[in-house]
């Protein structure tokens, strides 16, 4: 008799197959009994209860131990047919022999049982195995949570959801939010996602003492949270913990990778705009330089060298020449700010000396100065400060340029630089009318100018790209009229760490007047 | 016609604009070749032998650092780059590559002669081989590695007159960061921008009248350095 799975046999049906198989021994035992001697009939009882051990599980087998030494009483031993003993020792005999059919029996279900649980134990792993080969080529995190729900329905009878945190870093159930949990249930779930990430395997029973509920830890940070709700008729949850923790932690990698994945495609694409903005504005720039470039240059040449032309005209070519270089300035201005506001403006910081960037700056201002003398007072000792020297020396061009260009011929233009909180505060002051009383707040927003209509040039822009360099530096700027008169713009620039080490320079005699 | 013409090839891309300079450079006596690409530039760079190169850096067949770095290969003859205010770092390669000096378009008649002819003076050696040289109030043997200025001994470290040596031998001439750290402190330290701060501070400290608004010891910024005499 071939039975594919006792286990799907009722508790009674595999009690009256063990009493069966008894009787069908006895019952061929019987014909034998004056052939065989007694020990051998024994022993074929004792088979018997081996077989019904090994496929109908324990209790039948123990139902068989004692039915068999009963039997074995009842229709062998003499007398036959009765329970009677001739002979005492008879007794020792179904002792031993009860006590070995309930030993085997016993050995023999635990061996069954521990073989079920060893051909379960390696499906699981082949399961996890093959979870763990889907989660690597997961292409979406839809993906990841379907395979592992599925996972976790088939291999340990459980419901899986997913709790995964937002942008604000708030928890929403995943893909759809599903029934709704408990309040002591929502609890639970927000303190295992926000709990202290010290204790690797944080796993927390639910209320019910069944559920679970898995952090997913990724490597940089938690991804969420994995609840298994329990079937109540499935002890599967809680026993499989520790295999389900192993399932949240391959949740965890393969969000994980998802999100990198992502950041990767978003950098890329980033990148892409980045560039096609880039291009776009210096293909502008090259179109609009090029004829600013043949104007200039061609007054320039004419004012300069028209020795043929007359006072006036040349005059004109003059103001030719100076209105295509403000026309210039506007443009790089313009293209200036649209590079500054879209945003991303890489600094290129190097360290430098603040001193050597004002200098260069005042002397690229060159002709703009010549009636305004700029006094700069740096403070000594100053250390190097790492900036982006390009777009700073723009920052002071824009200041001085504009105090020059409302201050009274002669008066002076002073620059003073002073340590500020580690870093490096800097004020430029001139001695005109100061900002229009109001207005402070707002000079350096896109096209404010602090008197309206009046007659200096400049698209209003100076001042904004200020702010906006100093900003991207994490520099504050501010615009105030000093009690003793005039305008000041104060920026700050902050500490950018410990400038690197000189090596000191061994005393040598090679150096010159010594 | 005079007995010797300067040759000088101009490399541009955009013909209005090399007009302008053919006629700015031919009025000033100069011989003049037009190139609007970089094959162009190459060939004509040797078939014509010029003296001098403006060298626009935004070619439609390559860049002119390419061009930069083929000449150098064989000739020391300056080579004077055009420029957009955008795009400063091929500038700076085009100037580690060997080119000379830049200018930023827009520029005046005035600036770009000016610079042809600093860089041709220097070419045919107009400023080298002198012991001594002086600048500002300053007098510096290079015979006997003295430094006065107004006749008093200034003392300079090692490095500090190894530095000013430099800039001197290149006087009129844009050097770059990774140029003056390559010649004075060696190839490892081209990188140490901080060296070259720090020590042009001090020179300036000790030559210059103001060393806040120098007159000779100039910062190019974001490029490097420049001497002016």
């Amino acid at each position: 008799m071939k039975i594919d799975n006792p286990e799907q046999l009722s508790r009674g049906a595999r009690h009256l197959l063990a009493l069966l198989a008894c009787g069908l021994t006895v019952m061929v035992g019987l014909p034998l009994r004056d052939v065989l001697d007694l020990a051998n009939i024994a022993m074929l009882m004792l088979l018997t209860v081996v077989f019904i051990a090994a496929i109908l599980g324990r209790a039948p087998a123990i139902l068989a131990s004692f039915v068999s030494v009963a039997a074995f009483d009842f229709f062998y031993v003499p007398p036959r047919l009765s329970f009677l003993v001739s002979d005492v020792q008879y007794l020792v005999s179904f002792a031993v022999m009860l006590v070995v059919s309930l030993l085997i029996s016993h050995l023999t279900t635990r061996l069954q049982a521990s073989m079920q649980e060893a051909l379960e134990r390696e499906q699981r792993a082949h399961a996890l195995y093959a979870l763990a080969q889907a989660l690597a080529g997961a292409m979406s995190v839809a993906q990841v949570v379907r395979q592992v729900g599925a996972f976790v329905r088939e291999q340990a009878g459980g419901e899986a959801r997913f709790f995964l945190p937002d942008e604000g870093e708030r928890l929403g159930e995943f893909p759809e939010a599903g029934h709704p949990l408990g309040l002591d249930e929502s609890l639970v779930l927000e303190a295992v996602f926000r709990a202290g990430s010290g204790d690797p395997s944080n796993c927390v029973s639910g209320p019910n003492g069944l559920d679970l509920y898995l952090p997913l830890n990724g490597a940089t940070r938690r991804r969420g949270v994995l609840f298994v709700r329990a079937r109540e008729d499935d002890p599967g949850v809680p026993v499989l913990r520790p295999m389900l923790e192993g399932v949240a932690s391959l949740t965890a990698i393969a969000l994980e990778r998802l999100h990198f994945v992502e950041v990767a495609q978003a950098s890329q694409l980033e990148m892409a705009a980045e560039r096609l903005r880039g291009s776009i504005l210096s293909s502008i720039s090259h179109d609009i330089r090029t004829p600013l470039t043949v104007l200039f240059g061609q007054a320039d040449a004419l004012a300069l060298a028209g020795d043929h032309l007359g006072d006036a005209e040349r005059e004109a070519a003059g103001a030719i020449r100076d209105q295509a270089g403000r026309l210039h300035q506007m443009v790089e201005n313009l293209l200036d700010m649209a590079r500054l506001q879209a945003g991303q403006v890489r600094l290129r910081r190097d360290w430098h000396a603040i001193d050597e960037v004002i200098g260069a700056s005042i002397r690229l201002l060159g002709d703009a100065l010549r009636e305004h003398p700029v006094k700069v007072g740096v403070a000594r000792e100053l250390s190097l400060i790492a900036l982006d020297a390009v777009l700073m020396e723009r920052v002071f061009c824009n200041l001085i340029e504009n105090a020059a260009k409302y201050s009274p011929p002669g008066a002076a233009v002073t620059v003073e630089v002073r340590p500020d909180d580690g870093g490096l505060a800097v004020e430029v002051r001139d001695r005109g009318p100061g900002f229009p009383s109001g207005s402070l707040g707002r000079v350096f927003r896109v096209f404010e100018r602090g008197v309206p209509e009046s007659p200096a040039s400049g698209a209003g822009l100076g001042l904004a790209i200020c702010r906006a360099i100093v900003e991207a530096h994490g520099g504050h700027i501010a615009a105030s009229n000093p009690p003793e008169g005039g305008a000041c713009v104060r920026f700050t620039l902050p500490s950018s760490g410990e400038p690197p080490r000189i090596e000191p320079e061994l005393a040598d005699p090679a150096g010159a007047g010594s | 016609m005079s007995e010797h013409q300067t040759g000088i090839l101009v490399v541009e891309d955009e013909q209005e604009i090399r007009r302008f300079i053919r006629q700015t450079l031919e009025r000033a006596g100069y011989r003049v070749f037009e190139a609007a690409t970089l094959q162009q530039a190459l060939d004509d760079a040797v078939a014509r032998r010029p003296e001098f190169v403006v060298l626009d850096l935004g070619l439609p067949d390559g860049d002119g650092t390419d061009f930069v770095r083929a000449v150098r290969d064989w000739s020391r003859m300056p080579v004077l780059i055009l420029s957009a205010r955008s795009d400063e770092a091929n500038k700076i390669t085009a100037l580690d590559a060997g080119a000379d000096d830049y200018l930023t378009k827009p520029f005046s008649v005035g600036e770009l002669l000016a610079r042809v002819r600093a860089l041709l003076r220097r070419a045919e050696g107009g400023d080298a081989g002198a012991a001594q040289v002086r600048f500002g109030e300053v007098e510096v043997d290079l015979a006997r590695r003295t430094v006065t200025r107004r006749g008093e001994a200034v003392h300079l470290t090692a490095l500090e007159y190894r530095l000013l040596v430099v800039l001197l031998a290149n006087a009129g001439k844009v050097m770059t960061h990774r140029q003056l750290l390559r010649e004075v402190w060696g190839a490892a330290y081209v990188d140490s921008t901080h060296y070259l701060r720090i020590y042009v501070g001090h020179l300036r400290q000790k030559l210059e009248a103001d060393p806040t608004q120098p007159a000779h010891l100039r910062t190019e910024i974001g490029v490097g350095y420049r001497f002016q005499l």
